[in-house]
């Protein structure tokens, strides 16, 4: 038996397989894919203060072992998402951490001070780094304006706040540490890399939006490279580990460089059943690790400097 | 927003039978998939990953119609047919499969068709490019020579009375499965954009063309490209005939969770909203469509 709780702050969770927003639907979507009830977590699809509509499609464009997508935050609002999605979200058996947008700082706070008021929540992820939408992209790469949102957020909401980052900055390490100041629970790493697929014949970009958020295990790399940064440069600030996580394999390099739960994000569309299988394979990767907890596996990569 | 993918989909790894050209760069591809055959109904489609074990590129699934099932020795089904052209890295890693090969897939994913019309009237398929393939299996349904689920259920109540496929595409040679069609007892007229074959034109002027001479049908439903779609919903909604039509669109996941295969549909307000094709979709009545739709719209 290999122990496999994690905790992140505030938050615990049974083990540390998480599933990424956007990539999961409202989670109704996934039941009869993945036993949501195995699952460290499950965090649904992000939703704004009002509705929106999102981008006209194409949305979605494969690319070299990734997909680039503007979406553009497709949702019914967080009156719906209260009404209509919490209701199924408290029965499914797992910790339930909602995403939240805001087009401005305010508007984060006042969507935070309303899940605060909802029981059942584990966790509010603050989604400071959707590359598709207007407001939100330059709130994410300003450390002042990552702190002050995350502080607002923790003194209006009761529950657990995850702050996700942009990788679409110089230093995430720094806005880590703004995060962490500011009393963030742990911060997700990573969200999109901003990226463009071009069509040379008709001179035109493919997706409708012009530009759009990269994902996929094209850029786990990037993802691996930002998590050990930050692990190193933040002591004490719980990372969630995303970026083209595949396999247990995956799960387990993020582990090692610093993440202490991890989120299955764009490889679900690829293979749905992959999260609930994660959640099975994992204790006999750390048991072939020589560890018989997964805290004495997590953060351990040495540099080949030291 | 409450909808999702059908509760028995299931994602397997499973066999490739047969994988043979049956027209150019066109494939009927034979899975054995005994769990998916006895769920999936006409209309419906699979999700098939093309990614070689241990590779990660091409990396997603891509979507296919029901072409038809197949029964087993014990007459349950066994395996599905799938009938795809090659048009991307997706297509193409799949033409090189050979029997034994084993593919991930998941599915039985979307709404499929309804019953066809009460009257027993006739019923007119219009197809255009590859968009010929959910209307083998919906024509044996409607003409109640086959059933499908477990055990093979046939429709039970009236039957259309005929069914026929106008079939559109580029050049003679793309046109794939005719023999099918007209084996199943569905009469086939053909258009081509270049004349080798059928009428030299667009396939909604034969449908067009039918109309003035008074042949009528009490059903239409399309699949094809967005600009003859939207060119039949026109027809249909001047005819005042019944028009069903089923929507392609770029999806990542097709099973409602990547929200990438959006179209404008109107709702009961008056309204119009983006509808996931996978999941509310892929077969929509053509009125309630937002026409035009594709890219660029």
């Amino acid at each position: 038996m290999v122990a496999m709780r994690v905790r992140l702050g505030r938050l615990e969770l049974e083990n540390p397989v998480l599933v990424a927003s956007g990539t999961f639907g409202y989670v109704r979507e996934m039941a009869g894919f993945v036993p949501l009830a195995r699952l460290g977590g499950v965090i649904p699809k992000t939703v704004t203060a009002k509705p929106r509509a999102g981008n006209p499609t194409p949305r979605t464009v494969e690319t070299a072992s990734g997909l680039l997508n503007a979406i553009g935050l497709d949702n019914d609002g967080i009156e719906h998402f209260r009404a209509h999605h919490l209701p199924y979200l408290r029965s499914v058996g797992t910790k339930v951490i909602a995403n939240i947008a805001g087009e401005d700082e305010d508007q984060f706070v006042r969507m935070a001070a309303d899940l605060g008021e909802e029981p059942g929540l584990a966790a509010v992820e603050l989604n400071l780094s959707c590359p598709n939408v207007s407001h939100g992209l330059d709130l994410g790469v300003d450390p002042a304006a990552v702190g002050r949102v995350v502080s607002r957020c923790r003194q209006e909401c009761p529950h657990p706040i995850i702050a996700k980052l942009t990788p679409n900055v110089t230093s995430v390490a720094t806005v880590a540490k703004a995060a962490h100041e500011a009393g963030a629970d742990a911060v997700s790493l990573i969200n999109t890399v901003v990226g463009l697929v071009v069509d040379w014949r008709r001179r035109r970009p493919i997706l409708a939006n012009d530009i759009g958020g990269l994902s996929g295990p094209a850029i786990k790399p990037i993802a691996l490279r930002m998590v050990w940064q930050v692990h190193r440069a933040v002591p004490g600030l719980p990372i969630i580990g995303i970026g083209g996580i595949c396999s247990s394999d995956d799960a387990m390099e993020f582990l090692v460089a610093g993440a202490s739960a991890i989120q299955v994000g764009t490889a679900t569309f690829a293979d749905p059943t992959l999260a609930g299988r994660m959640v099975d394979e994992l204790p006999a990767k750390l048991a072939e690790a020589g560890v018989s907890d997964v805290n004495a596996f997590i953060g351990t990569l040495r540099s080949n400097k030291d | 927003m409450q909808a999702v993918a059908p509760e028995c989909a299931r994602q397997r790894s499973v066999e490739v039978i047969e994988n043979v050209r049956i027209a150019r760069d066109t494939y009927r591809m034979r899975l054995l998939a005994p769990e998916i055959a006895r769920a999936i109904r006409p209309g419906q489609f699979l999700m098939i990953r093309p990614t070689r074990p241990g590779t990660t590129d091409p990396f997603f699934g891509r979507p296919f119609a029901l072409y038809d099932t197949i029964l087993g020795a014990s007459g349950k089904p066994e395996a599905v047919d799938l009938v795809y052209l090659v048009i991307g890295r997706g297509t193409a890693s799949l033409a090189d499969r050979m029997a034994g090969d084993r593919l991930e897939v998941w599915g039985p994913l979307g709404n499929g068709f309804g019953p066809p019309p009460e009257d027993g009237g006739p019923v007119t398929f219009v197809a255009g490019g590859i968009g010929q393939t959910p209307f083998l299996a919906l024509g044996r349904w409607w003409l109640g020579s086959r059933g499908y689920g477990d055990p093979p259920e046939h429709w039970s109540g009236a039957r259309a009375g005929s069914a026929e496929l106008l079939y559109g595409v580029r050049t003679a040679e793309l046109a794939a499965g005719v023999e099918d069609f007209r084996e199943a007892g569905i009469a086939v007229t053909l258009a081509t954009d270049d004349g080798s074959a059928g009428h030299h034109g667009f396939v909604t002027e034969v449908l067009e063309d039918r109309l003035r001479k008074g042949r009528r049908p009490a059903k239409l439903v399309g699949c094809g490209p967005p600009a003859m779609l939207g060119a039949l919903a026109r027809i249909a909604e001047r005819e005042g005939i019944p028009c069903d039509v089923s929507l392609e669109n770029q999806m990542a996941c097709g099973f409602g969770a990547c929200f990438s295969c959006v179209v404008p549909m109107r709702q009961a307000d008056g309204s119009v909203d983006l509808r996931r094709v996978c999941v509310e979709g892929p077969i929509v009545p053509a009125a309630e469509v937002a026409w035009p739709i594709g890219d660029g719209h």
